[in-house]
């Protein structure tokens, strides 16, 4: 434990980080913090304060470092995991910010008050996914590529053989010009033709081509319109994203549908839907996940915890 | 906060197909939309008359209802209807804070009102219309209605 009086000091300096922080001086306020962390190490806080100056200033590594240590010093921290998976994001690890982000929405979708952050971070696991879809997505286009490539590759040697033996047979005066000639541009349709029906065979065989671009009815959430992450079931059998229905029952506790009365611990989880929804994501590309309309304001949405 | 998102979607299906009697005039952004809507049988109350809707929505739409009046111009009147104030403004208990769900959207709106229309017969206005009309300085959702009859 470090001295009653450094406690202190650190407690001024992280006030004045976070004031730097509200100006939009992020410089000024990962150095506070990082003071107050000389001062004060065992302040999970601090670490979690300064990861998020650091976002601002695109310091992913030290995003990353002081998120580790802020979860050392609080397991069940779902901010640093938020911030975590931002970082990870940003370097191109998805596989790490996909698990960062889950662990977020499950600390989040635990905590007691069960706050509209839960929207925020599962839009935070959707970006994941599709990042890790995208690598995905590339490798296979690169493999399929190659195979293809190859196939190719030996329809034209079996081609350009098959013309040889025809010129040479033509030299050797086998068969006669003109019906040689005749011989070799019928090969030469031939070989054009199994190519054509080669990339068309392929062209067909990725998932973009054959499938219809719609999720099913079934997967999507009635107020937000989209395919839900986190669906629960309501008393009558409906089922919502867990997030986007908090945000109904925070409001007006009834189910949207009946009115009856409904309370956010009477909400059940739908799990065969939720693997219904997660499986229809892995399978479905990322035009999914396109339905995404950019960046959103996560900086409002957090602001009132920066400041903690 | 997914409002643009919902209010995207839900423009999207508006292009692809919509009731009857209802039609998308402009939604040029997503906070103000105008619709048509006209009733589809022949109730003599309404019979050859389109009346225009505007849809404000805010930030919070649609956890937060969005706001619903009839607008007049030369040749869109406002509906006769007891609920219906001349200047627009409707009194409807699922525009209301307390009545609004997330479930509805603009398409189930419109239909809600064309058949608070279509099942109408009394050519009237609320009770102390010219007082409302002339005293109200609130927005429609700021308003307590206080729905006193279930009949209409």
């Amino acid at each position: 434990m470090p001295p009653p009086g450094n406690e202190y000091a650190a407690e001024q300096l992280k006030t004045q980080g976070n004031a730097q922080f509200k100006n939009g001086d992020y410089e000024a306020a990962e150095a506070l913090y990082g003071q107050a962390i000389q001062k004060n190490s065992n302040n999970p806080l601090l670490f979690t304060n300064r990861a998020n100056a650091r976002l601002k200033l695109e310091k992913w590594e030290g995003v990353i470092d002081d998120c580790i240590r802020s979860i050392e010093l609080l397991k069940e921290n779902m901010k640093a995991y938020f911030y975590l998976a931002q970082a990870q994001l940003a370097i191109n690890h998805p596989n790490e910010a996909l698990s960062s982000a889950l662990m977020a929405y499950e600390l989040c979708s635990h905590s007691a008050q069960q706050t509209s952050n839960a929207a925020t971070i599962s839009a935070l696991v959707l970006r994941a996914k599709k990042a890790k879809w995208e690598i995905r997505e590339r490798e296979r286009i690169r493999r399929r590529g190659d195979l293809l490539a190859d196939l190719e590759a030996h329809l034209e040697v079996t081609y350009k053989k098959e013309q040889e033996d025809i010129q040479a047979r033509i030299e050797s005066g086998d068969v006669g010009k003109v019906e040689g000639q005749e011989e070799k541009e019928e090969r030469r349709k031939e070989w054009e033709k199994k190519r054509n029906d080669l990339r068309t065979a392929f062209a067909l065989s990725s998932p973009e081509m054959l499938q219809k671009r719609e999720v099913p009815d079934y997967l999507i959430d009635g107020i937000t319109f989209e395919i839900m992450v986190d669906p629960v079931v309501t008393k009558n059998g409906r089922s919502y994203d867990r997030a986007t229905l908090i945000e109904h029952l925070k409001r007006s506790p009834t189910d949207p549908l009946t009115r009856e009365p409904l309370s956010i611990r009477e909400l059940r989880p739908n799990i065969a839907l939720k693997e219904a929804c997660t499986e229809f994501l892995e399978g479905n590309s990322g035009w999914v996940y396109d339905c995404e309309d950019g960046e959103r304001d996560v900086d409002a949405r957090w602001a009132h915890l920066s400041s903690s | 906060m997914f409002a643009s998102k919902r209010l995207a979607k839900e423009l999207q299906k508006l292009h692809d197909k919509l009731p009857p009697g209802i039609t998308l005039v402009k939604a040029d952004d997503l906070q103000e939309w105008i619709m048509d809507i006209r009733v589809v049988d022949n109730n003599p109350i309404y019979v050859g008359e389109v009346y225009r809707l505007k849809f404000t929505f805010s930030q919070s739409y649609p956890i937060e209802a969005p706001e619903v009046v009839f607008v007049r111009d030369e040749t869109h009147p406002i509906p006769w209807h007891p609920h219906i104030y001349s200047n627009g403004i409707i009194c409807l208990d699922l525009l209301d804070r307390q009545g609004w769900s997330p479930v509805h959207n603009v398409e189930s709106v419109c239909v809600s009102l064309q058949s608070m229309l279509t099942s109408n017969t009394k050519k009237e206005r609320p009770e102390g219309d010219d007082n409302f009309v002339r005293n109200n300085r609130l927005r429609p959702r700021d308003i307590n209605f206080i729905f006193h009859d279930n009949q209409v």
